[in-house]
């Protein structure tokens, strides 16, 4: 009997860490010794490719080409625990069982896409068939911050969500109303990340303000870094500072994904 | 002409000290350039052999910064030397120097500097002390940007108050020494500032909900089409998944 499961990141605002936070999870997974693999569904702003190391040269088929029915979605896998292990924290990830399913970079397929829309079943389909084929434990989706259709659906279809928010007003509203909806659509598994708090900040006063305001547990509290913004996604970052305090707590949300059932 | 130069000698650091005799062999070996507003003096990368001694104008010492702009690292007033270095490594200049004004250098050439280490090591043993006491007091400067460097990065801006005093009473004497601590001292204070800012704001920092509009923008998402067939599919999709998952 197999236990797939669906991880999505979301975030209400772009510029939140959902990138980071989702290839560094991804990443601890599979050094956990699981099968993952990660689909970026942001489709109008992809990124975590570059946390991999991936540019349009070494970049092949993406999920574009798959939702466009140019290719199968087998063939958009971009093997990281053999390919990208060309900068120091992703060399830890030789021989780990970790896909990439990236976006496409390229301007004219970006806008292609935005203008055609694409058949959001065909998107769960792809999902559906990768966890499957490549005999997932985790699946993550990087989505799309707000509420459109088709992060509605990948939110939707999760077993996990975990919405990551900055500690400000803003990001309190948006939030309010994401763990609105995932109640509303019964996701089985809700989970908060804080990003970017200031470190003078009491983080366990924070965490305590959070889970009272949306009755949901919260993983982790992540400080605000200089050393992760200079790191400018260029690499993995709680593999190649394993020790920061950002990545001690970034391993605590891990260690909160595979502890659920 | 030999005795000008030696007058001229005299107003450089390097020869502080010298007697007039000894002043006037240094000066046979020496020569005189004029140069023009925009002349260059020497120019980067190139090998050089000599030491200028600046008697009149000013001067900019330049290099290029990574986009090829070009850098002013230094400017030199009457009294000062370029390029001194050259005498004793064979690199090649590290920065180029270009006239600010009309000037007037003296030039003492690498093999003429030999000769006079040869004939007369008193005077090339006050020049080497002028040349080393010089270094010495950039290392002295470099290892405290260094010190302090570090308490910045570790978050410790007291220093700044205590440094600043005990320098002052020490009164240094050199002006680049002084414009590299001002530069020093200006940069950790803005540092310190947007750093309150930043105190300031997580201060003000209360986190509210408006549950009007939570309420409102919740009602207007889950009203529409879309969310009402997408509740219904997650349902199915996720119990068909269940199924063929205790399939396999
Ligand atoms: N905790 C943090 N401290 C400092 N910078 C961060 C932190 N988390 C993310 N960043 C930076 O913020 C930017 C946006 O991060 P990214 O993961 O791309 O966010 P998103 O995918 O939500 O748009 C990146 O430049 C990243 O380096
Ligand atoms: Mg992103």
């Amino acid at each position: 009997m197999a236990n797939r499961k669906i991880v999505s990141i979301h975030s209400f605002r772009g510029g939140t860490g959902k990138s980071n936070t989702t290839a560094n999870l991804a990443s601890q997974v599979a050094l956990a010794g699981k099968r993952v693999g990660i689909v970026d569904t942001d489709i109008q702003s992809p990124g975590i490719h570059v946390l991999f190391g991936l540019d349009e040269t070494k970049m092949g088929k993406t999920i574009n080409d798959f939702l466009h029915g140019k290719c199968p979605v087998s063939e958009v896998a971009f093997n990281i625990g053999e390919r990208a292990l060309d900068s120091e924290g992703r060399a830890k990830l030789a021989g780990m069982n970790l896909w990439l399913f990236p976006s496409s970079i390229r301007g004219r397929e970006i806008s292609q896409i935005l203008r055609e829309g694409y058949d959001v079943n065909l998107l769960n389909e792809g999902f559906q068939t990768i966890l499957k084929e490549l005999q997932l434990d985790y699946l993550f989706i990087d989505t799309h911050p707000g509420l459109n259709e088709e992060t509605l659906l990948s939110i939707a279809i999760s077993d996990i969500l975990i919405i990551v928010l900055r500690p400000d007003n803003q990001d309190f509203q948006g939030t309010a109303v994401t763990v609105d909806i995932a109640r509303s659509l019964d996701v089985p598994n809700l989970i908060l990340m804080v990003n970017k708090a200031l470190p003078k900040y009491d983080f366990a006063d924070l965490r305590k303000q959070v889970e009272n305001k949306f009755h949901a547990p919260v993983a982790g509290v992540l400080p605000l870094s200089f050393d992760l913004a200079d790191n400018g996604s260029k690499d993995i970052f709680s593999l190649q500072h394993p020790d920061h305090e950002w990545s001690k707590a970034l391993r605590e949300v891990a260690e909160t994904v595979l502890a659920i059932k | 002409m030999a005795e000008d130069i030696a007058a001229q000698l005299k107003n450089c650091f390097l020869f502080k000290g010298l007697s007039d005799e000894a002043l006037a062999a240094v000066a046979q070996k020496a020569s005189t350039h004029t140069l023009a507003e925009g002349d260059v003096l020497m120019r980067r990368g190139e090998t050089g052999d000599s030491l200028f001694m600046v008697n009149e104008g000013w001067f900019k010492i330049v290099t290029e910064d990574a986009q090829g702009d070009e850098l002013i690292i230094n400017k030199t007033a009457p009294g000062e030397t370029i390029g001194e270095m050259a005498l004793l490594d064979e690199a090649p200049r590290s920065a180029s120097a270009i006239a600010l004004t009309p000037a007037r250098v003296l030039e003492l050439k690498k093999d003429a500097f030999y000769e006079i280490l040869d004939q007369r090591p008193d005077v090339a043993l006050t020049i080497i002390r002028g040349l080393s006491s010089r270094l010495r007091f950039s290392t002295t400067y470099i290892q405290k940007a260094i010190d302090w460097s570090q308490k910045i990065a570790a978050g410790d801006y007291e220093f700044i108050e205590n440094t600043q005093q005990a320098l002052r009473k020490t009164e240094s004497d050199d002006d680049k020494a002084a414009q590299l601590l001002s530069a020093f001292f200006q940069m950790v204070r803005s540092v310190k500032a947007r750093e309150n800012d930043l105190k300031e704001q997580l201060e003000r920092l209360t986190l509210e909900i408006d549950e009007a509009r939570r309420k409102q923008e919740f009602e207007d998402i889950v009203g529409t089409d879309f969310y009402a067939n997408l509740k219904e599919r997650a349902k199915r999709l996720r119990a068909q998944r269940a199924a063929s998952q205790d399939e396999e």
